[in-house]
């Protein structure tokens, strides 16, 4: 019989579970990546909840300057730290209030995607049959549809509230997750510890939630990370197009209003750059948060130091 | 629970499981379907309290029997009748009673606990899944740990399986499959992932726990040393069939099916002396989805004759409670 | 005594993370052509490593911290791995674990054969072929059956055609992780048989790692006990077996079953070896021994010569004869 590689550790080293794993999340933190993209998230959320006092004016506010003249256009200054827009916004203000659409959007994405895709890629996985049949064709429809045409579309028919937004991305990034866990749920299915809950007594449904989901959920994790880049990338590029919703001014927003008074040409960096770097920021968090987490995931992948 | 002697613990008859093999492209074209015979008809008989080892190489269709026994699968002919009782007729609510009373002791300790239960908690699921009562549990959990001899039990109640040996993850899997107070424990291959010097313990274990809790005890395995060291009666499979049944020491010492005696000759002993000859067997195991007809061993066995090809060898006496498949007990040659 | 290969001193280590392990930490033997020498020991005894440190075959992470391997007199340590690499397969060749690892499954077994003896060997094809069908009848494999591909080849087969591969430009010494542990019985019987026959008609120098005694009684002359990442005994098969003069090889003995005398009682050894990652400081067996002192705590006990090459780790080899009767007994290894 093939012979274990098991290096021994001095036995019982227990001590209360809360503790092991908080040092587990702090042990991933020890990776660059993960805790640069960490910091980033942590930092737009902190700008996101406490936009209200950052923000010295409302997003839509026209101002004018002090002899009554309408603030368009101004570059930046001690008053308006990014200058403002061609009908007098403060570009400053509508950034950081923007944050709230943009991250809204990400994270409730992330948790729709990450639920639908883990309760498909468990059920598929586990039960097999028709459900897994029925449910990987529905997968591989979806797979085939052209991402930010249907958005589109579906914002067309159901009209471009945040919501409706954030509903297309997850219909269309289920899939992936369901994908990649039902094979997870496949080998985890074979596993001894699997078949050791069917000779204790436990049912169908039990096995998937007590037993095979907590061994899936970081595969759960990192589909919702990759899924908050993705949505507040098409929800700034639905919006950039024109489709958006035009009351919330989000970043996307902003890019579509700077394009529109061609403020490049009038070179305003100040106004189309920092929400253009904001979106990638965001975007690059997460996919640093998931390539720190696949060296947890996935240690063989890693060749050698 | 004495007037229940009546009914063996297990009784099968008939017992076949066939699995769809793979077939290549052509074959599927062609509507052929191939058949892996894991198991092609076995008569079994376990007395209460009895300990038996069913010893086979890969192929042999031990590990099916041990999950067809536990009713882990449905058998493809046959059936089986646990003290009595019907396995495949029962319903869901006397099939969670079943899981109660016979349990399983795996193979691979590293694999058979859950990584993220505590052991504790692996200890708790048996408890739950079968409505044992709340107030019965902790004592339990006590109890079954002092029976493994994991005595120190503050220490190992909140490790995590990774924190443990192989010894130690073995009892705890042991423990698991006691703390249901089960009446028939069937072992997979308990020990063969772990090393010599931990194998012993978990052996000893078995024999004394089984004494002491009056277990019915079925050992499968491909050892048979380990087989001699626990098991009072040893039945032989090859391909499916079931080719040698008797008391373990005669067996070893008077083995009378040709297999057996291959597989006595051929087992490594830590003895420098050990006898070098050649083995009175030649080939390699066949094929389960295409086995020969009468026979399954006549193209290895050197006294194969040409009954050996028309007609199976049924399991006939050769001793008293030992029997054996093979034609040349009745052909008056042995 | 010119030995094939002698081992001074030797140790590797695995970088983990921010920790090192030490899997083998010093290790000394030489051994003399023509000879089957058994390495033996459990899980984490670094067996292992020391078969793939000495094949110039280990893991990214681990690295030989110490000692010189000199095999026919030449240094290999001290060889660039690019040197060390030509060395592969024609010095020193290697049978894996499972020989899925050893063959490739999408090339047909002639093909891979081919690449051996004509990329490493300098043959040309037609010769390669010939030396191919001949190492297959040496293993007892038929020489048609190089067109095959290995999943048409049951295990047994593939271990064979394994060590035929390893064969194939003579090296001088043949080291064996685990050749039979994954095989049946029967299966495994004629692969050692097969390796048996070639030893005595080639005169194979071989290393076989293992960790089943069995094994090692069957097909080695010389035995070489190992214990976290040390060598605890080392001598002739038959007089480390049957007389051991180490704790462990006393306790392996009584643990390791014999199908003919089924009535003696196994007797396990309790405990664990040693985290490698902070190894004690004195014997490392010292925990787990009935028969330990003080001293043997303190420094870590040399290799004495019992006999001539005949050599165990123990502070109480001396008494070795007394504690083989006590070590019998199953009471004294209850503490």
């Amino acid at each position: 019989m093939v012979e274990p590689i098991a290096i021994p550790l001095t036995a019982g080293e227990g001590g209360s579970r809360k503790p092991r794993k908080l040092a587990a999340l702090l042990a991933q933190l020890r990776d660059p990546y993960a805790l640069t993209g960490v910091t980033i998230y942590l930092g737009f959320l902190i700008v996101a909840i406490c936009a209200d006092a950052l923000a010295p004016y409302g997003p839509t506010d026209i101002l004018f300057t002090d002899d009554g003249q309408l603030a368009a256009s101004l570059p930046p200054s001690a008053a308006h730290l990014l200058g403002t827009t061609n009908l007098g916004r403060d570009v400053f203000s509508q950034l950081v209030l923007g944050s709230r659409p943009s991250l809204f959007v990400g994270l409730t994405a992330a948790i729709a995607v990450a639920a639908l895709g883990t309760i498909a890629g468990l059920v598929s996985g586990y039960l097999g049959g028709l459900a897994d049949r029925v449910l990987m064709r529905i997968a591989d429809v979806i797979l085939g549809l052209p991402f930010l045409p249907f958005v589109i579309v579906t914002i067309a028919l159901t009209g471009p509230s945040l919501t409706h937004i954030v509903l297309a991305v997850a219909l269309l990034l289920w899939p992936n997750a369901a994908r990649v866990i039902r094979s997870q749920v496949l080998t985890l299915s074979q596993r001894q510890f699997v078949e050791a809950a069917r000779v204790t007594g436990a049912s169908p449904w039990r096995i998937i939630f007590v037993h095979i989901a907590p061994n899936v959920l970081p595969l759960s994790f990192l589909y919702g990370t990759i899924a908050v880049g993705w949505a507040i990338l098409t929800q700034a590029s639905v919006s950039f197009l024109g489709f958006g919703d035009t009351d919330v001014i989000s970043w996307g927003t902003m890019l579509q209003d700077a394009y529109a008074s061609q403020a490049l040409d009038r070179g305003q960096y100040a106004w189309f750059v920092p929400p253009g770097l904001c979106i990638v920021l965001v975007v690059l968090a997460g996919f640093f948060i998931s390539r720190g987490y696949e060296e947890l995931l996935f240690p063989k992948l890693r060749d050698d130091r | 629970m004495a007037a229940m002697i009546e009914a063996p613990m297990i009784e099968a008859s008939g017992l076949a499981k066939h699995y769809p093999a793979a077939r290549s492209l052509r074959q599927a074209l062609r509507g052929e379907r191939r058949n892996v015979r894991a198991v092609d008809g076995i008569d079994l008989r376990l007395e209460r309290g009895a300990s038996v080892g069913l010893v086979g190489e890969s192929g042999s269709g031990k590990t099916t029997i041990g999950r067809l026994l536990l009713k882990l699968t449905a058998p493809s002919g046959g059936r089986i009748a646990f003290e009595g009782e019907d396995l495949g007729g029962m319903d869901a609510a006397r099939t969670l009673r079943f899981r109660q009373q016979a349990q399983l002791v795996f193979q691979n300790p590293y694999d058979a606990l859950n990584p993220r239960f505590s052991v504790r908690r692996a200890l708790l699921e048996p408890l739950r899944n079968t409505r044992v009562a709340q107030a019965e549990h902790e004592p339990r959990i006590a109890e079954v740990l002092r029976l493994v001899q994991l005595d120190d039990a503050v220490r190992y109640l909140d490790s995590l399986p990774h924190q443990l040996s192989g010894g130690q993850l073995q009892r705890v899997v042991l423990a698991r499959a006691l703390i249901v107070k089960p009446v028939f424990l069937v072992a997979d291959e308990p020990v063969s992932m772990l090393d010599v010097s931990v194998r012993a313990g978990i052996l000893n274990l078995l024999r004394d726990l089984k004494q002491r809790l009056g277990l019915t005890a079925f050992y499968i395995s491909h050892d048979l040393t380990l087989v001699r060291y626990v098991c009072e009666r040893t039945l032989v499979m090859y391909l499916g069939k079931l080719v040698e049944d008797g008391p373990t020491s005669e067996i070893v010492k008077r083995p009378a099916h040709p297999y057996t005696k291959a597989l006595i000759a051929a087992v490594p002993r830590p003895d420098v002396d050990q006898p070098r000859g050649e083995l009175p067997i030649s080939g390699a195991i066949g094929d389960s989805g295409n086995p020969l007809t009468g026979c399954r061993l006549r193209d290895r066995c050197p006294h194969a004759f040409a009954r050996c090809a028309a007609e199976e060898p049924p399991l006939v006496e050769v001793a008293p409670g030992h029997r054996s498949a093979c034609h040349l007990h009745t052909q008056g040659r042995a | 005594m010119s030995a094939l290969i002698s081992v001074e001193d030797f140790a590797v280590a695995y970088r983990l993370g921010e920790t090192s392990m030490q899997a083998v930490d010093g290790v000394d033997f030489s051994l003399p052509q023509g000879v089957m020498l058994g390495l033996v020991g459990e899980s984490g005894c670094g067996k292992s490593t020391l078969a793939r440190a000495l094949m110039g075959v280990l893991p990214g992470n681990a690295r030989i911290t110490r000692g010189k391997v000199r095999l026919g007199g030449e240094d290999l340590t001290a060889l660039l791995p690019a040197q060390r690499r030509q060395r592969l397969w024609r010095d020193i060749s290697f049978v894996p674990q499972s020989a899925m690892n050893a063959l490739d499954p999408v090339y047909r077994l002639r093909d891979q054969m081919r690449e051996v003896l004509c990329r490493r060997g300098g043959l040309a094809r037609r010769d390669a072929d010939e030396r191919a069908a001949e190492l297959f009848t040496a293993v007892g494999l038929d020489p048609a059956r190089l067109m095959d591909f290995p999943h048409q080849f049951s295990g047994g087969m593939r271990q064979r055609a394994a060590i035929a591969m390893a064969l194939a430009l003579r090296p001088k010494l043949v080291i064996a992780d685990e050749p039979v542990t994954a095989l049946d019985v029967i299966v495994q019987r004629q692969v050692l048989d097969t390796i048996r026959g070639l030893s005595r008609e080639l005169g194979l120098s071989a290393i076989v790692v293992t960790h089943d005694i069995s094994v090692v009684a069957y097909l080695c002359s010389m035995v070489a006990v190992m214990y976290a990442g040390q060598i605890v005994e080392f001598g002739p098969t038959d007089t480390v077996m049957r007389e051991p003069a180490h704790p462990y090889t006393m306790g392996l003995m009584n643990a390791s079953p014999d199908l003919e005398r089924a009535d003696a009682e196994l007797v396990p050894i309790d405990g664990s070896p040693p985290s490698l990652m902070q190894p004690p400081a004195g014997c490392r067996f010292a925990a787990r021994c009935p028969f330990a002192q003080q001293r043997c705590s303190q420094a870590r006990p040399p290799m004495t010569e019992i006999a001539p090459g005949y050599r165990a780790a123990c502070l109480r080899s001396g008494e070795a004869a007394t504690l083989r009767g006590e070590a019998k007994e199953a009471a004294t290894w209850r503490r």
